[in-house]
């Protein structure tokens, strides 16, 4: 027993470093060029597409340029591990960090010591409280649920429509901002939600209480998901039941290979982008680097696809 | 007091009382009563429809392969923490195999069981040889096996649209196979997923009933020393168990990617808990060597139509986990043995 311990032992430490031989594949090198930029990118979960989105879209922005080097880490929607990732990138000396914060409050401090110890910081996507910081980029997703709300109204228009919601989890706060501008734009309209349901954006879910409004009512004309998947998870079950037919779904997020392969694949009839700014935040990075000012805030504007409009690239909102 | 003299005075009725005195009757007094909770909350009629049992039947039908797989390491004595993360591992290998490499069907199939059984074999040699305690063996493999899922997908989901190296999406046709186990027989009215879980089960079950192995497992869980000593061989008896489990995942993350078309690395996260809850709603004990896959059967259709009759009442989500809460209580209090 003894030597079956040793040997598990031996092979857990092989294991251990073959997977640091991965590990390098973490960081962008780059060469030829003058200064060097090093830049933190402090992600909050890369267990969401939406957010290996951020990254993917921080990486293609930054490959276009030879002076940046870009190191990414993930705090696996872990806030504490996100504070030491913060304080990594400052003891590391890096020249710009980025961050896409898991909670406002415990993440408020760590970034003013960025600050402080003379580094801009541009957050992303989620706020820090205060004003401690050098630029914020985001959008908005009341306005993006409202968007979907005016949509379904004009679409319908004067028709009238029973409608599914599919929510995502309605303790984040995207997931009630979604509900709440939806709500808002359908109000005093003869548009209805007759089902609501938690999904907490997983697909999953979705599809399973969309079977149980299926086989609650036979009149559905529109299922609205808070997120791409979970209007995708609507359609199969609709599909497995023979409706898929005369339902519409439409979705938020539409990152390339989900929400607008949807729509070109005819399962979703809309998706409203919800943008990460990623190769904007990239953008700005730079211009901050050249010592220029910039905005302290900018809100993305978002893209609908629809049917007709997903092969030249959607349009813009508002 | 009076629960012992209503016992006696309940006994004279004979076979039906001595039925709910059983294990597998305790189990079904619970299965009845969320059977009369759908009855009273039938939203509107929709509980009497046939599409919402059999949608409910489909819908439990991964946790039950996970929880056939689970009732076997159970009656060990262990437990299985990581069924979720292997079933990922077999979800997004399968999609890959199949939607990107377009490996025929049967041998992607095979090489999903093949990879399942191996995680499950790795986790029951470690408890088996290495003599580490099931929790945390398989808590290790937990995390392991969705690190294993995240590596070989780089995180995102493996879906029919692929991106090439310009950034465009191209949009695959779903194979065969998908299809074939997302579709229904006997005139729409069984899913296959369905039928492949019941299949699971009766495997099992029967092995369990009728082969030496069932026996040493139930003899390993009752006390592993005398076991032992009375010649069952402990370590392959267990390694297997934790094997079996193994291939349970892999299936049921075969089940899982056809029915979303497509592997989620994040795919079976917290199943394990569901896998547990069924087991032990069923009567099997958490102690090992005692139970049974018929009693799991009764506690995988109990949470099944519980989370059914909470979804078509579109009850808000903590009601839902308010509600699980109460009746796994109830259900593991009614079967509890009398005690005097």
């Amino acid at each position: 027993m003894r030597k079956s311990r040793i040997v598990t032992v031996f092979m857990l430490i092989s294991i251990m470093f073959t997977s640091l031989l991965f590990a390098n594949g973490q960081s962008e090198e780059s060469t030829t060029a003058d200064k060097l930029f090093t830049i933190g990118m402090s992600q909050c979960n890369l267990g969401e597409p939406w957010r290996v989105q951020m990254n993917a879209d921080v990486k293609s922005e930054a490959d276009k340029y030879d002076n940046i080097k870009v190191i990414y880490k993930d705090a696996q929607n872990d806030t504490l591990k996100q504070r030491s990732h913060v304080e990594e990138f400052v003891s590391a000396e890096v020249d710009l960090l980025i961050i896409s914060p898991k909670e406002a409050q415990p993440l408020t401090g760590p970034v003013s010591a960025a600050m402080a110890a003379g580094i801009p910081v541009i957050v992303l996507d989620r706020a820090v409280i205060g004003d401690d910081y050098t630029q914020f980029i985001g959008a908005d997703n009341v306005i993006i649920g409202k968007a979907a709300g005016e949509w379904v109204v004009e679409t319908f228009g004067g028709k009238g429509a029973k409608v599914v919601e599919l929510m995502g989890l309605q303790t984040s706060p995207p997931g009630q901002d979604r509900h709440n501008g939806f709500r808002e734009a359908i109000k005093g309209s003869d548009v209805e939600v007759i089902f609501e349901a938690d999904v907490k954006w997983l697909e999953p879910n979705a599809r399973k209480e969309m079977e149980s409004a299926l086989s609650r009512f036979d009149d559905i004309d529109l299922v609205y998901g808070h997120n791409d998947p979970a209007a995708h998870g609507a359609y199969l079950a609709a599909k497995a039941a023979g409706r898929e037919g005369d339902i519409q779904f439409i979705g938020i997020d539409a990152l390339p290979h989900e929400g607008v392969a949807y729509v070109k694949d005819g399962i979703l009839n809309a998706t409203f982008q919800y943008p990460t700014g990623g190769n904007i935040a990239i953008q700005q990075a730079l211009k901050i680097l050249a010592g220029e000012t910039v905005e302290k805030n900018i809100t993305l504007g978002s893209r609908l696809f629809t049917t007709d409009n997903v092969d030249t690239g959607g349009v813009e909102l508002k | 007091m009076t629960d012992s003299t209503q016992t006696s005075a309940l006994m004279k009725e004979g076979r039906f009382v001595r039925f709910l005195s059983s294990s597998a009757g305790r189990a079904t007094i619970a299965f009845v009563l969320v059977m009369l909770l759908g009855l009273i909350f039938n939203a509107d009629g929709a509980f009497f429809k046939l599409g919402m049992h059999r949608d409910a039947l489909r819908q439990a039908s991964v946790f039950g392969i996970l929880a056939v797989g689970m009732t076997v390491v159970i009656i060990t004595g262990g437990i299985d923490l990581s069924v979720g993360s292997i079933l990922a591992v077999s979800a997004v290998l399968f999609s890959i195999l199949t939607l990107h490499l377009d490996w025929p069907a049967w041998i992607s199939i095979l090489s999903c069981i093949i990879v399942g059984a191996g995680l499950g074999a790795i986790s029951g040699t470690l408890i088996a040889v290495t003599k580490l305690q099931p929790f945390i063996a398989t808590l290790a493999m937990m995390t392991f096996g969705r690190g294993v899922a995240k590596y070989i997908t780089g995180g995102q989901k493996i879906s029919t649209y692929l991106t090439n190296s310009d950034g465009e999406v191209i949009i695959k046709e779903l194979p065969r196979i998908f299809k074939v186990i997302d579709s229904r027989i006997m005139g729409g009215n069984i899913a296959i997923v369905s039928i492949i879980f019941l299949f699971c089960l009766l495997i099992t079950w029967l092995f369990l009933a009728k082969h030496k192995w069932g026996r040493e497992l139930f003899s390993i869980g009752g006390n592993e020393e005398s076991a032992r000593l009375s010649g069952v061989p402990v370590k392959w008896t267990k390694f297997l168990a934790y094997t079996v489990s193994g291939i349970m995942c892999a299936i049921a993350g075969i089940a899982q990617a056809a029915q979303e078309t497509q592997g989620d690395p994040e795919a079976g996260g917290g199943y394990e808990l569901t896998a547990i809850a069924m087991v032990v709603i069923g009567g099997t004990n958490m102690a090992g060597g005692r139970g049974g896959m018929g009693l799991t059967l009764i506690g995988i259709l109990t949470i099944g139509y519980l989370e059914k009759i909470l979804s078509i009442n579109a009850v808000p989500e903590s009601g839902r986990l308010l509600i699980t809460g109460v009746i796994i209580v109830l259900a593991v209090l009614t079967q509890r043995k009398n005690r005097n």
